[in-house]
């Protein structure tokens, strides 16, 4: 890095994007009720769009691809969490809890 | 050090700390005020990266939609999820996994660093202009199949939630 002012600096990005996903996997294996383990997805999304911007910009940054991408990733984590909070209303209905672990079986 | 890597700083340590929060917050709705917090805090970043258009869409879509949607799910799903967990009901072997995934990807961090790269770390300006001229021309496809996915997955969402209401 040729650049010695700290907001050019590609590490302190990428440790930040490191530090979400890391924080985002505890969250997933951590959380009992399912609405905080979408919560942590959310942030382990957060962070691979951080990677992609930040490598896009600052290691040769010749394209637009890093930004694009990171906006298609927002539209999926839209329709993901869409789809993730049907499951969870209709899940409460059926079983008048949201806990992961006792949720035995899906069937029927 | 200069007041720009002042603000720098601030919004590095919004963002952990907001993760954090997310994480650990024995309370669902403060677990989420964490979480728009660190929305903002990447805000911030993506700003110091030259990148206002996306920091701009991070804050209407994450804070605007998917939070307000998550805000729902709670009410819907009862406030009696908002007691405090103690915290011997944590499972050992689960920290043990989330420990050794991250260590691995330290590790991965570790060698990406000491890997030297190819590019000379300068910024490249790209405006907003380019940005869409790229969205609806090179990535046309993924963006027409990008909407047709939300569509579906609102179409999905729909069903499931009145199905489930007419068996009540």
């Amino acid at each position: 890095m040729t650049d010695t002012l700290l907001f050019n600096n590609l590490y302190v990005y990428l440790f930040v994007a490191l530090f979400l996903i890391s924080a985002g996997i505890l969250g997933v294996l951590y959380r009992k009720t399912l609405i905080g383990m979408l919560i942590s997805l959310e942030l382990v999304m957060n962070g691979v769009g951080l990677n992609f911007v930040a490598l896009s910009r600052l290691n040769n940054g010749s394209g637009v691809a890093g930004q694009v991408f990171t906006l298609f990733i927002m539209g999926i984590a839209a329709a993901e969490a869409a789809i993730a909070l049907g499951l969870i209303i209709f899940i409460f209905r059926r079983y008048r809890h949201i806990e992961s672990e006792k949720l035995k079986e899906m069937k029927d | 050090m200069t007041l720009g890597e002042i603000i720098f700083v601030f919004m590095t340590l919004v963002t952990i700390f907001g993760a954090l929060a997310t994480v650990l917050m024995s309370s669902m709705i403060y677990a989420l005020i964490g979480l728009i917090v660190t929305m903002f805090g990447i805000a911030g970043l993506y700003v110091y990266l030259n990148a206002p258009f996306v920091a701009m869409m991070q804050i209407l879509i994450y804070v605007g939609a998917i939070c307000i949607l998550i805000v729902f799910a709670v009410m819907i799903a009862g406030p009696h999820y908002l007691r405090r967990r103690p915290i011997k009901e944590w499972k050992i072997s689960k920290l043990l996994i989330a420990f050794a995934i991250s260590v691995f990807t330290f590790l991965i961090f570790l060698t990406f660093i000491r890997g030297n790269f190819d590019g000379d770390g300068k910024m490249a300006l790209i405006n907003t202009k380019d940005l869409g001229r790229a969205l609806f021309d090179t990535y046309a496809f993924p963006f027409e199949l990008i909407s047709l996915l939300i569509m579906v997955s609102i179409v999905g969402a729909i069903m499931l939630v009145l199905s489930s209401k007419e068996e009540k």
